[in-house]
């Protein structure tokens, strides 16, 4: 986009800015709260970490809760014969979607921008579209805050990321001290921007330079990198090799990978019942659902006791090959961006880059390197 | 936006107890709205989602044939370790409970078409293969296929489902019917031996023919030596594979073997596909 749709609003109005956008909008900015930064619903906020390196839990919960109710249902006056509920399904969908409000999205970081653009095409999809996520994410702007400071875990540049990576974004914001420099990536960031137009004004070729500078000296602060080229076809080839013995060694399957991975969205569907206060019988209840975790051996045993993915080395190996081959042959992507949660997180210290750069490192691999 | 997690509701219409261990049983369900009968079109060896408010869901095969008008079947086998399986067997007919669905491709028919039919099956996992033959067997079908021969296994004589059915098949001459047991009783006079066994000695010709074998794993695997020796090419054998599922559309993430959701990609599958999939089923 050409530099004259470059806007500049300076940084100590933004506050206002957002006030005077809540009556329009659910509006979701990062704030700090027990020594985490989480992206919550804006309440006249005092400040805005513009600082802040990234959640810890990523903003995918905006989209995609980790529990969320499906539908409800209420015990009628007459019950099945064995008690459980007769069948009324109130449908969620539409309640659990902003209503007349849209939401905006305010300062994520551009990984998990991006991210968001890899879940619209798992939950849209051309044969099932799941309405609670699409119903929340079209009516959302999401504003996305380039990074000046990237982490000692950060390897974005490593998948198609980068400091001021616009994918996923509606709008991405530069922090040049004083002042934010706007910059509109979509026709709806675009829109959005000229609509308040009396809040902006034109940005100067200094402001430009110093974006510019600036961007340039945060890509070079991502030291740690992986050329995964052609990994999906080297992992067509992996999935026999002796090599996923030895990566899960340390693993405790406790699952923080991917519950904190932006891009992960495995979860399972639940029944809940409440009962009406010392009674057995249930008076009402919700389907849930919930994140889930490929790390859990629950996640794929039968009821007959059978379970494909029985240790933690299927496990272990089911996580790498989703994201990097499965994900790749069936949407074109890999599913990572490199905003290295899993590394920061992980209780032993799994260096997902490690991974990869060890299995980068083998040489041809060969269906007859079998374990 | 049409949301495929709401299940639809069906009153059950009668409940037949298919085994003697009394823990597999077979569910007539009607929906409840006309409507929604329309949309439940299925093809044999899809399955769907039974839904019982408060449980939960599991995934279950078709058991009757798309030629069914009056009611949707399912036959269900109860786990001590299953949830919805056990609560399932715990209502009476008049109960209301859910389905979503059809989900999954089902077998291929019109590939069938013109061929011979070879149907090999064991335990309770006759399920979607009775589906498919009762839809063979139709009058307005069978003329569409060639020879059809069913080989059904169970442990016992007490433990063989849709027995009036099987007999029913045994009556008919346009139909071959091969059933066998693993352990006979007093009353038992049919054949005595395991599926695999009974395949080499019955050899039904794989000229112009399709296999298709729904079992247990282990029947499943044993099967597979004689099938291959009596010369049946691998994108003509198909199997139906079990996974456990959550949503039944392909976004829940457990039911994959490497790329393939057996959801959505199945659960119908030839041997040859299965062949290019990392063996974790």
């Amino acid at each position: 986009m050409e530099n004259a749709k470059l806007k500049i609003i300076k940084k100590k109005d933004v506050l206002k800015f957002l006030d005077s956008l809540k009556k329009e909008y659910d509006i979701f900015v990062p704030i700090e709260k027990n020594g985490d930064i989480r992206f919550s619903k804006f309440n006249s906020e005092k400040d805005i970490p513009w600082n802040y390196r990234n959640t810890k839990i990523p903003p995918k919960e905006i989209f995609f809760p980790q529990t969320e109710t499906l539908f409800s249902f209420e015990a009628g006056t007459s019950t099945l014969s064995n008690g459980s509920m007769t069948f009324t399904p109130i449908d969620e969908s539409k309640s659990s979607a902003p209503g007349n409000k849209n939401y905006l999205i305010f300062g994520i970081r551009p990984c998990d921008a991006q991210a968001f653009s890899l879940l619209d095409k798992l939950f849209g999809g051309d044969d099932f579209q799941d309405p609670y996520y699409l119903e929340k994410r079209k009516q959302a702007i999401i504003i996305s805050l380039a990074c000046n400071k990237p982490q000692i875990t950060c390897f974005c540049t490593s998948l198609k990321g980068k400091p001021d990576n616009e994918e996923g974004a509606d709008i991405i914001l530069f922090d040049l001290g004083e002042n934010i420099l706007t910059k509109p990536i979509t026709k709806k960031g675009e829109e959005f921007i000229e609509n308040l137009d009396s809040w902006f004004k034109e940005a100067k070729k200094s402001d430009v330079d110093k974006k510019n500078e600036l961007m340039d000296l945060s890509l070079k602060k991502i030291c740690s990198g992986v050329n995964l080229q052609n990994i999906k076809e080297k992992l067509d080839e992996a999935f026999d090799i002796s090599f996923w013995n030895e990566i899960h060694q340390k693993c405790l399957g406790c699952g923080i990978c991917t519950y904190l991975c932006p891009t992960c969205y495995c979860f399972d569907i639940t029944d809940e019942i409440d009962h009406v206060a010392g009674g057995l019988a249930p008076s009402r209840g919700k389907r849930i659902r919930c994140w889930d975790s490929c790390m859990f051996p629950l996640f794929t045993l039968h009821a007959s006791g059978h379970n494909p993915r029985l240790t933690y080395k299927e496990r272990m190996r089911q996580r790498i090959m989703h994201k990097f081959n499965y994900c790749p042959e069936n949407f074109k992507e890999i599913f990572c961006v490199g905003c290295g949660r899993c590394i920061r997180n992980c209780p032993v210290n799994l260096d997902l880059r490690e991974v990869l750069v060890s299995l980068m490192s083998l040489g041809s691999l060969c269906k007859d390197k079998k374990i | 936006m049409n949301n495929p997690y709401l299940p639809m509701p069906v009153t059950i219409k009668k409940i037949t107890i298919e085994n003697e261990a009394r823990d597999i049983k077979t569910f007539d369900l009607v929906f409840n709205v006309k409507k929604d009968n329309e949309k439940f079109k299925y093809t044999c060896g899809q399955f769907a989602e039974i839904s019982m408010l408060g449980i939960g869901e599991a995934p279950i095969g078709i058991a009757s044939s798309p030629m069914d008008e009056d009611s949707v079947q399912f036959t269900v086998k109860k786990y001590n370790t299953g949830v919805v399986t056990s609560a399932l067997h715990n209502l009476c007919p008049g109960d209301m409970i859910g389905i979503r669905g059809p989900y999954g491709n089902g077998f291929p028919m019109k590939d069938f078409e013109g061929k011979n039919l070879v149907i090999i099956g064991g335990g309770f996992a006759l399920t979607t293969l009775r589906s498919l033959t009762r839809y063979i067997l139709h009058k307005k079908n069978r003329d569409h296929f060639k020879d059809v021969t069913v080989l059904y296994g169970a442990r016992s004589p007490g433990e063989l489902i849709y027995k009036s059915e099987l007999r029913e098949w045994e009556e008919r001459d346009d139909i071959n019917v091969y059933l066998t047991v693993d352990r006979g009783d007093e009353n038992w006079k049919g054949r005595v031996g395991l599926v695999p066994n009974v395949l080499s000695e019955v050899a039904p010709s794989s000229k112009n023919s399709v296999a298709l074998i729904c079992g247990p794993l282990i029947m499943v695997k044993f099967t597979m030596l004689p099938i291959i020796d009596l010369g049946f090419e691998p994108d003509k054998i198909f199997f139906s594979l079990e996974m456990r599922m959550k949503c039944g559309i392909g976004k829940c993430g457990r039911c994959n073997i490497g790329t393939k959701y057996v959801c959505k990609d199945g659960p119908v599958f030839t041997y040859q596909e299965l062949q290019g999939l990392p063996n974790e089923y």
